[in-house]
């Protein structure tokens, strides 16, 4: 039984030896420029997959996390032209309330997330469409990207620092509150923990409120850096998010879940696609690496496949 | 849980009886929704005939029937999907693009050649998924979008992101009339329909799709060949996916990667508001043909009103949650 500590050295090896390899494959990787844009990548990626996980933690999955960034995004150029922090809030508290109309759907429906939240992406997508009015939105406020992007310590920012401060805050809401032991409980088995007395209302609530919030962040920051807002942002967030949680270590079926886990995964989808690109190849060839891996960690991830081949030898336990 | 299989009426002699028990099974509540859209067709036709100016012409119905055709074609595969519980694949627009890539490019070997070849496309592109997803019990949304990925890239890589141009001649598929106002499409969709709702409706496969969408396990125990039966039903909604991609494709002539942009979202809510339940087993093929029809005359009015793109796109999510809030007070089930 591995403890918490061994498990996370574990999750650490894919993106130490991804490292490694694009290292030595492209001579650039090392530099504190690129270094600096995979921090930048790991930030808004992280944000992103770490909303898009407490919804899987608690058993949901919300796939509306690209248009909520879409949205966002939207929200803050066209409010926070003059008043950028007033901009940033809109665009939170417009995340907020799509959670919370997420979360009021999938708890009053008592009808799978996911339907629920491609529902709300559709209308989203539509909002967007709505919102962008057919025009190119430019945000002229230039000096909050300088203040938001500026390196610190030379590959660092403050967009990366937003990231870690999230992953350390969600890390002690899971391990130390009421409510992040309830998240993980509803996902674990629903049942059983309504029964045992979580408040499963609540801990829906707030995880698909986070992720409202998490994703509006991603969209928040993605536009204040590229000085843009589109409704075209955030179309691959969904996939890569997914891909980047999956593989560290969030199950779909709910309750498994760490924001340790969450990072190392977010860092080595960065790492994959910053060294790819690097080395010349086009994007859209990414996407498909992206969908091909997404694809192998599911059929691997399947704990039932295994223990079928090994159940059909006699003498061996069967586990469903 | 009731299955309108046929309908059992009692035989007491009279013409009047029968009919009266087959309206009655019409509106039991797991066909309201169903009968309600096609109501709904009906008169949402009479009456925007009547009182919107142009809807009623020839070239405006034909258009009904284009969008129908395309949109229907895709929502008849993945009604197979959703039957047997597994939700959606939210593939079909990619498969339809990389179909259409395929029939353009293949044109010159005539129309029959090449969409069978973009059909097979798309077969082996929903097997490959329903292994994913039947066999091996991923999530078929997840499943779906990373093979979604997948075939997008390797479409992007084989076109280079550019317009491919066919260089043989698609128009009995693609312009063809039988007479001023309904395209060789329409028919073939409800040719597509009819058949593909004999094969649900009547044969063993079509049984084993549905029961294993009502109750997976009490299936596998009752002996039905779960797996295949999903991979089976991943199949067909792939290869339907790759006819609408065909049917797109040859209005043009042409294909490129943004063909079947709006058919991920538009089969899912032609399924949804035909009134096919999302928990599996709830149902009929023609429900979603019915939708997709639904869908089309709602989307060529707000388009005759000249309201903009975004409010179909409103209209299409409005549409899909308010089916499903139906659903759920029609159908009770608790989680």
């Amino acid at each position: 039984m591995k403890t918490h500590i061994q498990r996370t050295l574990w999750q650490l090896i894919l993106p130490a030896a991804l490292l490694l390899i694009f290292s030595f494959a492209s001579r650039d990787f090392l530099s504190s420029g690129n270094l600096y844009a995979l921090m930048q990548a790991f930030a808004l990626l992280g944000l992103a997959t770490l909303g898009i996980s407490l919804t899987m933690i608690a058993g949901e999955f919300d796939l509306s996390v690209g248009a909520v960034s879409a949205v966002a995004g939207l929200v803050l150029v066209k409010t926070g032209e003059s008043h950028p922090v007033c901009g940033i809030a809109l665009a939170l508290l417009a995340g907020l309330a799509i959670g919370f109309a997420n979360g009021a759907l999938t708890r009053a429906l008592r009808v799978s997330s996911l339907v629920t939240t491609l529902g709300s992406m559709i209308l989203l997508n539509g909002l967007a469409v709505w919102l962008e009015g057919g025009q190119v939105l430019a945000y002229n406020n230039f000096d909050e990207a300088d203040l938001l992007d500026q390196a610190i310590a030379g590959i660092l920012s403050v967009r990366s620092l937003i990231a870690f401060g999230g992953f350390t805050l969600v890390a002690l809401m899971l391990s130390f509150t009421r409510i992040g032991r309830d998240i993980r409980a509803i996902g674990s088995y629903r049942r059983a923990a309504e029964m045992a007395g979580a408040n499963v209302s609540v801990a829906l609530y707030i995880a698909f409120m986070l992720s409202g919030m998490l994703a509006a962040l991603t969209g928040a920051l993605t536009s204040v850096s590229l000085s843009t807002a589109s409704s075209r942002f955030g179309a691959d967030l969904v996939l890569q998010a997914a891909t980047a949680a999956i593989v560290g270590g969030v199950t779909l079926t709910g309750g498994v879940g760490s924001p340790a886990g969450i990072a190392c995964g977010v860092m080595t989808l960065t790492i994959l696609n910053n060294g790819l690109s690097l080395l010349g190849i086009p994007s859209a060839t990414i996407l498909l690496l992206n969908g091909a891996l997404l694809f192998v960690v599911l059929i691997s991830g399947g704990r039932r496949l295994l223990p079928r081949w090994i159940a059909t030898t006699p003498g061996r336990n069967t586990r469903t | 849980m009731r299955i309108a299989l046929s309908s059992s009426t009692e035989r007491s002699g009279s013409n009047r009886s029968k009919t009266h028990m087959w309206l009655r099974n019409q509106f039991v509540p797991a066909r309201v929704q169903a009968t309600s859209i096609q109501i709904l067709c009906v008169v949402v036709l009479i009456v925007a005939g009547i009182s919107v100016p142009h809807f009623a012409s020839m070239t405006n119905l034909a258009a009904i029937i284009y969008s129908t055709a395309a949109i229907g074609t895709a929502a008849i595969g993945l009604a197979a999907v959703t039957l047997c519980g597994e939700l959606f694949l939210l593939s079909t627009g990619a498969t339809a693009a990389f179909a259409a890539i395929v029939f353009v490019s293949s044109l010159g070997a005539g129309p029959i050649p090449a969409s069978m070849a973009a059909v097979a496309v798309g077969l082996i592109s929903g097997c490959l998924q329903g292994v994913a997803i039947g066999p091996l019990r991923c999530n078929p949304i997840i499943a779906s979008i990373a093979a979604a990925s997948v075939i997008t890239g390797i479409a992007s890589l084989l076109t280079g992101g550019r317009t491919i141009i066919g260089g043989g001649d698609a128009s009995w598929l693609g312009l063809g009339v039988l007479f001023p106002g309904l395209p060789h499409q329409g028919v073939l969709l409800v040719v597509a329909t009819l058949a593909l709702e004999l094969v649900v409706q009547r044969s063993r496969f079509g049984r084993e799709l549905r029961l294993v969408g009502i109750n997976r396990v009490a299936a596998r125990v009752a002996g039905l060949r779960t797996r295949t039966t999903v991979l089976m039903g991943c199949t067909l909604a792939g290869g339907a996916a790759a006819a609408a991609g065909v049917l797109i494709a040859s209005q043009s002539g042409t294909a490129n990667l943004l063909i079947g942009s709006d058919l991920n979202f538009g089969a899912i809510a032609a399924v949804l508001v035909g009134g096919i339940g999302i928990a599996g087993g709830r149902g009929r093929i023609s429900d979603a043909a019915f939708g997709a029809l639904f869908l089309a005359i709602i989307g060529n009015l707000l388009l005759v009103k000249n309201l903009p793109y975004e409010a179909q796109l409103a209209v299409k999510g409005a549409a899909v949650l308010l089916s499903v809030t139906i659903g759920a007070f029609l159908g009770g089930k608790r989680r």
